[in-house]
């Protein structure tokens, strides 16, 4: 009854996990066969710059991005975790941008963030003059000026916590309700309760989760990359990891040069893994696993 | 015992309510209006100098943009091909993670062990780490440019986690239930067909709902699989249309509504099952 699974396991993530393993060390291009060039691709990887710009970009971006997200999520989760009218709907709300289909979230917002006829922009030039804002400043270049174009990345991704949300609002609805009483008997203020009994209950979800959006952030940047900003602007501002491998092997052919760059996606990963299986048996006794 | 404590963070009674409502009036205010704002842009007159100041009803109304994302994109050919792909992908992805979460059940707990192990791993592995080596596995096979590779991630049920999810489910269920159809000499396959299937319906719901908006939404397994436009699923014909024109705003959006309407449509339908559970039953959800 496992056996179609197990072929799932093995043939689709073991069995090219091996493959990416292999074809590093070879240059592919599809037409002839794989060629041993050894250590070449990995050697040519670190002189190459745009490999190192899109390795800093997917670093930096996981690094402002899943913050952000897990403080939305969290910040939505304690909001929304009792009863009351309307609770239903905005957790639907909150949910529903992560169930558009991404490309179809990212046309969206390709359209959003046009400088000209976007939205947002003309929302921010009202009451402004000449095209300027409300403030007399020019509003942001989200598609041309690489920081506004980053910021504009990171923006979307926010919008799409909803998974995480979810998880941390189970966690959250699976507190014991007495320890809260206590502390409505110690008289304890409100920032109080969070800082020392919500936020150590949710701590090993709270890092779990963190550290499973980072490896997600990964992937979940290569779609608005795609779409919205095309990488650019030039140089290279929003190029991620998951774009460089999908530029490098799919559009130009350089099938070893991208299983290489995926080897360094996957170091990043395993090494994110140990620290999650680290975080997990730490916390193993608290959950009772 | 001190005095009533001056608002404390559960806050007390109607007032506590009142500020609750507010707070999820905002967090409505702030997810809905991206959705609003791609609707009405869709029904802006195509081709129309943009207005300068802000729209929420465009002016005129019009469906132009429909038509023309229907025409010119071959939008229809491609819904086709997207449910083609979802009518075969989804029931056996939900069959595949169904009986894979029984058997792990039912395993000797070393096997479990390792399996569970294993789908924990392939769950940390980001898609577009796989891209390139899949990509070559596929080639190899001669499987590329056909919807193979598309519907081949039901084998995994489409994520891991749904497999955890199952095994989770009918670990739950009461052990007396499987000995008693032991007794009865019934076969595991008959077991999980017979008594346990019926018992975790509401699993299966929501795990089929997620199943299809994922299957419906995959971009990037068509964008590298696939080249013939007849084979293009739906959000591929979309990207394809937002290259044509990228000036040309409400044929684009137009296109994107149709692809959302359809997983936006069935996640509001099974989204209940996981974000109302007010009973004490729906906490132990992974």
């Amino acid at each position: 009854m496992l056996a179609p699974y197990l072929v799932g396991l093995v043939g689709l993530v073991l069995l090219p996990a091996a493959v990416t393993l292999a074809l590093a060390f070879t240059e592919y291009d599809l037409v002839n066969a794989p060629s041993w060039v050894g250590l070449d691709n990995l050697v040519a990887l670190v002189d190459d710059p745009v490999f190192r710009v899109s390795l800093t970009n997917s670093l930096v971006f996981a690094l402002v991005a899943v913050p952000l997200r897990l403080l939305l999520a969290l910040g939505l989760a304690l909001l929304l975790h009792r009863r009351a009218f309307g609770v239903g709907t905005a957790r639907a709300a909150a949910v529903l941008p992560t169930a558009v289909p991404e490309i179809a979230y990212g046309l969206l917002w390709l359209w959003l963030f046009n400088p000209l006829y976007g939205p947002i922009n003309q929302l921010l030039r009202v009451g402004g003059e000449n095209g300027l804002t409300a403030l007399g400043r020019t509003p942001p270049q989200w598609l041309t000026d690489p920081t506004d174009a980053r910021a504009a990345i990171i923006l979307m991704s926010v919008f799409t916590m909803g998974e995480t949300f979810v998880v941390l609002l189970a966690a959250r609805r699976a507190l014991p309700r007495d320890v809260y009483e206590m502390a409505a008997l110690e008289d304890a203020t409100g920032w109080d309760v969070f800082r020392r009994v919500t936020l150590p209950l949710m701590a090993p979800v709270l890092a779990l989760l963190a550290v499973r959006d980072a490896i997600a952030s990964l992937h979940f940047s290569f779609v608005p990359a795609y779409v919205v900003t095309d990488g650019g602007p030039p140089p290279y501002a929003t190029t991620y990891l998951s774009l460089f491998i999908y530029r490098t092997g799919f559009e130009y052919l350089r099938y070893g040069y991208a299983a290489a760059a995926t080897l360094v996606m996957i170091l990043l990963t395993v090494a994110a893994v140990v620290v999650q299986w680290r975080l997990v048996r730490r916390y193993r006794g608290f959950y009772g696993l | 015992m001190g005095g009533r404590a001056s608002g404390p963070p559960p806050l007390p009674g109607a007032a506590g309510r009142v500020w609750r409502t507010l707070g999820a009036a905002f967090v409505v205010l702030v997810f809905v209006p991206p959705l609003l704002l791609l609707v009405s842009g869709s029904l802006t007159e195509p081709g129309l100098p943009p207005s300068p100041t802000p729209h929420l009803v465009p002016d005129p109304v019009s469906t132009a943009g429909y038509r023309q994302a229907l025409e010119i994109g071959g939008l229809l050919r491609a819904s086709l091909n997207s449910v083609l792909v979802a009518v075969v992908a989804v029931p056996l992805s939900v069959l595949v993670a169904a009986l894979a979460g029984f058997a792990l059940a039912r395993l000797a707990p070393r096997t479990t062990a390792t399996v569970v192990a294993a789908s924990l791993v392939a769950l940390m592995v980001p898609a577009t780490a796989l891209l390139v080596p899949r990509f070559a596995i596929f080639r190899a096979l001669g499987l590329t440019d056909t919807l193979v590779p598309l519907i081949a991630p039901a084998l995994l049920g489409t994520s891991p986690l749904y497999v955890l999810v199952y095994y989770l489910a009918f670990r739950a269920l009461p052990r007396d239930l499987y000995d008693a159809c032991l007794v009865e000499d019934l076969s595991p396959m008959r077991i999980w067909w017979r008594v346990a299937l019926p018992l975790v319906r509401p699993v299966t719901a929501a795990l089929t709902a997620l199943t299809f908006v994922l299957t419906w939404s995959n971009f990037l397994d068509p964008l590298i699989y696939v080249y013939d436009r007849d084979l293009f699923t739906l959000p591929l014909a979309l990207r394809s249309l937002s290259v044509l024109d990228p000036t040309n705003f409400p044929v684009f959006l137009a296109g994107a509504v149709l692809a959302t309407a359809p997983a936006l449509l069935v996640f509001v339908l099974a989204q209940r099952r996981f974000l109302h559970h007010d009973d004490p039953t729906g906490r132990d959800r992974p």
